[in-house]
């Protein structure tokens, strides 16, 4: 209600933030087990004397520079970009409250940056234990970037005990913050290993290709089990509330829930296959398709997670549409949501601006999760066949049992009648 | 309408307004001067390149090296200014990002294929012609994103601008009506050429004292852009001066004070830079300049303040103080610094191992 909103029609209800998050995501944990996987390369190249596996950590080097460096850093750039502009209350408060996290994160991607540079640049001119300890200080600033933003989305899933001291560390250490954190480690470790077989079956010696794969399928199925087991924990820790609307309430999850049921089989299946020797012509796609399963992977966990935040944006503490909880009653008692907001123009209801106001509704507490003829909620998808009493009635039982995954209505009945009429003059069009 | 009826609300800040504020400044400081040495080294690099062809080819070659780094640099530098600004001034800044949300969403994307052309541009060792090409595109990508961000800071400063949302909700506002505008980013382009200008004669400068050859008319040519594009510069900085509304600076409120001051010795520190420049002291220069760039930095901070007054001051910001993270971070930072020395000097070494 603070600020204004940006009006995406189609591309609203999260498509943006959906678009530029999930290559994020992929690459940004790429750029943590990545990390590891050459500093380990490196050394397995070292022990076993082998100048073909220390080419392909060179190579591999140069692949993940820019990868990670153009790709994972302006993606996460641009995720900032995009919150802040679908949810800036949001992201006001993450910021005020986090802003010496989100500092913290910004000198370790510093030094990620740096020492990744130095890495990819001193193979063959310094010591070996010496450019292995560079490597270690890449790996370890990119792990801590990871524990420090896990902090903070975690938080945004279960503030814990934050919604009542305000505290930093509450907010930050959050209910589900150790858990998310060995499930995001053991996702980085899987999905360094897909990329460590891409680039793997581009090596033109059979039998270094052949070692260099399996060895990347290792890093599928070795951390696979603790994955799980950390998935389970992360459940465990739900509170019981928000574990029923994650996994039986919430409409939709079950595809997603489904998609990371089925990528978790894929992935040990995949790495199964990978250590079984093949031609390059074989290995190769289907390395490129293990990393579509492992895209697929990361997106559908991240669906799960972020769809089941819903209704809020910040779990108990602030709805989709940045309405604070604690603010909810007092909008009706103070006129509404066109007088409270402070980006409204028609501040109250006639009969000349009734549809006027009621899209003016819409944008302010329907936008946020609904697109207008978009792929993601469609508004018009959803009212569909809907006369204006049903329309009323699902909007009446909005926050309450029946539809526990949307916030409560916080307007006065005259914009509930405005709403509905926009929706069905949508309908019309 | 009440204009100041549309600010948000902020929300409270962690610590005292005053480190949040050195912060900012400090680290806008460093995004500037990385994002100067970016575009200028750029720029230089591409009219050179065209003048003087296969002539200029330790020059591109030099830039066209350092370029993704530079933006790599510029990327991360950006990032805590961007932070800070957001604590302090979120309220304007949220705002004015959103009333021009689609040219804001477009900077992620001109940055992001910026970045890459600026890879590519790298393997062609800048001296291929579609390696200019890559160059060019992406020196136009950063001119537009200089455009869109002083866009922004324009509109984040003068909510009289801001009631047109009304009549364009799509995100597509660009400011108006704001005469220092063309001035102010005329006055950052001209200093990214010559600070730009200056990176290129240190960086010759230090590949000389290596003992490295045909380094001097590089060194020459760096200095001669540092110093006309800053001659420029005065012109467009007083310029820039003329413009700003006569009664905006309060010369009586210690804001107004400073930043009056900040100018007036910003002027001779930047004369004293250009002459060091000019009589081949290209270390000194480079830290006049530096500390011109400082002041200008503190200043541009100051009248941010002034523009907001009628809305704002930094006193009103609630606080709930907890600053156990912010000492946290300053140790980190600390330590990052340490580290960073000791990881450039082995690089250092390292090269002189090749050599």
């Amino acid at each position: 209600m603070n600020y204004p909103v940006w009006e995406l029609s189609f591309a609203g209800g999260g498509l943006l933030i959906a678009m530029v998050a999930v290559i994020h995501v992929f690459i940004s944990h790429f750029s943590v087990g990545g990390g590891l996987f050459l500093v380990l390369t490196e050394i397995k190249a070292n022990r076993e004397k082998s100048p073909a596996i220390m080419a392909y950590v060179k190579a591999h080097t140069r692949f993940f520079v820019i990868l990670t460096m153009v790709f994972g850093a302006l993606t996460g750039v641009g995720i900032w970009f995009t919150i802040s502009l679908l949810n800036p209350a949001a992201v006001s408060v993450l910021v005020h409250n986090f802003v010496f996290a989100w500092a913290i994160e910004w000198v370790l991607f510093f030094i990620e940056i740096l020492s990744l540079i130095i890495y990819y640049h001193t193979f063959d001119r310094l010591d070996p234990k010496i450019h292995q300890l560079i490597g270690w200080i890449y790996f370890i600033s990119a792990w801590l970037s990871l524990v420090v933003i896990n902090g903070i989305i975690g938080f945004m899933l279960t503030p814990g005990a934050w919604l009542v001291t305000g505290n930093f560390w509450d907010g930050l250490l959050n209910p589900v913050f150790w858990p998310s954190m060995f499930f995001r480690t053991f996702l980085a470790l899987i999905i360094a290993g897909l990329f460590g077989m891409v680039t793997a079956t581009f090596q033109k010696d059979r039998e270094i290709r052949q070692t260099l794969v399996r060895y990347g399928a290792h890093w599928l199925l070795c951390p696979f089990g603790l994955l799980l087991a950390s998935a389970w924990w992360y459940r465990a820790t739900l509170p019981p509330a928000l574990e029923e609307m994650v996994f039986s309430r919430m409409p939709g999850m079950a595809t997603f829930l489904l998609g990371f049921a089925v990528c978790s089989a894929l992935i040990v299946l995949g790495g199964l296959v990978m250590a079984i020797r093949m031609p390059a012509r074989l290995s190769r796609p289907l390395a490129l398709v293990m990393l579509l399963v492992g895209l697929t992977y990361i997106g559908s966990f991240e669906f799960i997670r972020e769809k089941g935040r819903k209704p809020f944006v910040i779990h108990g503490y602030m709805y989709a549409n940045s309405i604070l909880t604690e603010d909810l009653p007092s909008v009706k008692q103070n006129g509404g949501v066109l007088q409270i907001a402070k980006w409204s123009l028609n501040k109250t209801i006639t009969d000349e601006n009734r549809l006027e106001a009621g899209a003016e509704i819409f944008t302010l507490l329907c936008l946020s999760c609904h697109s207008v003829g978009g792929p993601f909620n469609n508004i018009l998808k959803v009212t569909d066949g809907l006369r204006p009493m049903g329309m009323k009635a699902i909007i009446t039982t909005m926050g309450s049992d029946l539809r526990p995954y949307m916030p409560p209505f916080a307007g006065t009945n005259l914009e509930k009648g405005a709403l509905v009429e926009y929706l069905t003059s949508l309908q019309q069009k | 309408m009440d204009i100041a009826s549309f600010v948000p609300v902020a929300d409270a800040i962690p610590v005292h307004w005053f480190w949040l504020q050195s912060l900012l400044t400090a680290t806008t400081f460093l995004h500037l001067v990385a994002m100067n040495v970016l575009l200028g080294s750029g720029i230089i690099a591409l009219v050179i390149m065209f003048r003087r062809g296969e002539a200029a080819r330790p020059l591109s070659c030099a830039v066209a090296e350092s370029l993704p780094y530079s933006m790599a640099l510029t990327v991360n530098l950006g990032v805590a200014p961007l932070l800070f600004v957001q604590v302090l001034y979120g309220q304007f800044f949220y705002t004015s990002s959103v009333l021009m949300a689609k040219l804001w969403f477009v900077v992620f994307a001109l940055l992001l294929i910026a970045y890459s052309l600026l890879y590519l541009h790298k393997v062609g060792m800048g001296t291929s012609r579609t390696s200019l090409t890559f160059l060019t595109i992406a020196v136009l990508m950063l001119l537009v994103i200089s455009f869109i961000f002083a866009n922004n800071i324009s509109l984040m400063q003068l909510p009289e601008n801001w009631l047109r949302y009304f009549d364009q909700r799509a995100g597509w506002l660009i400011t108006k009506g704001d005469p220092v505008f063309l001035p102010r980013l005329f006055h950052f382009l001209a200093s990214a050429v010559a600070m730009g200008g200056l990176a290129i004669a240190v960086y010759f400068e230090f590949r000389r004292r290596r003992g490295d050859g045909d380094t001097d008319q590089w060194i020459r040519l760096g200095s001669t852009w540092f110093a006309l594009t800053t001659g420029i510069n005065f012109g467009i900085g007083f310029w820039f001066l003329g413009r700003i509304p006569s009664n905006l600076i309060d010369l009586s409120h210690p804001v107004g004070q400073l930043y009056a001051a900040l100018i007036l010795v910003s002027i001779p520190v930047a004369i004293v830079s250009v002459i060091r420049a000019m009589s081949g002291k290209i270390y000194p220069a480079a830290g006049w300049a530096l500390t011109a760039v400082l002041l200008m930095t503190i200043a541009r901070d100051c009248l941010r303040l002034e523009y907001l007054k009628p809305y704002f001051s930094l006193d009103i910001l609630p606080q709930r103080a907890q600053y156990l993270p912010m000492v946290l971070f300053l140790l980190l930072f600390v330590g990052a610094l340490y580290l960073t020395v000791w990881m450039i000097k082995l690089l250092h070494t390292s090269q002189e191992v090749q050599s």
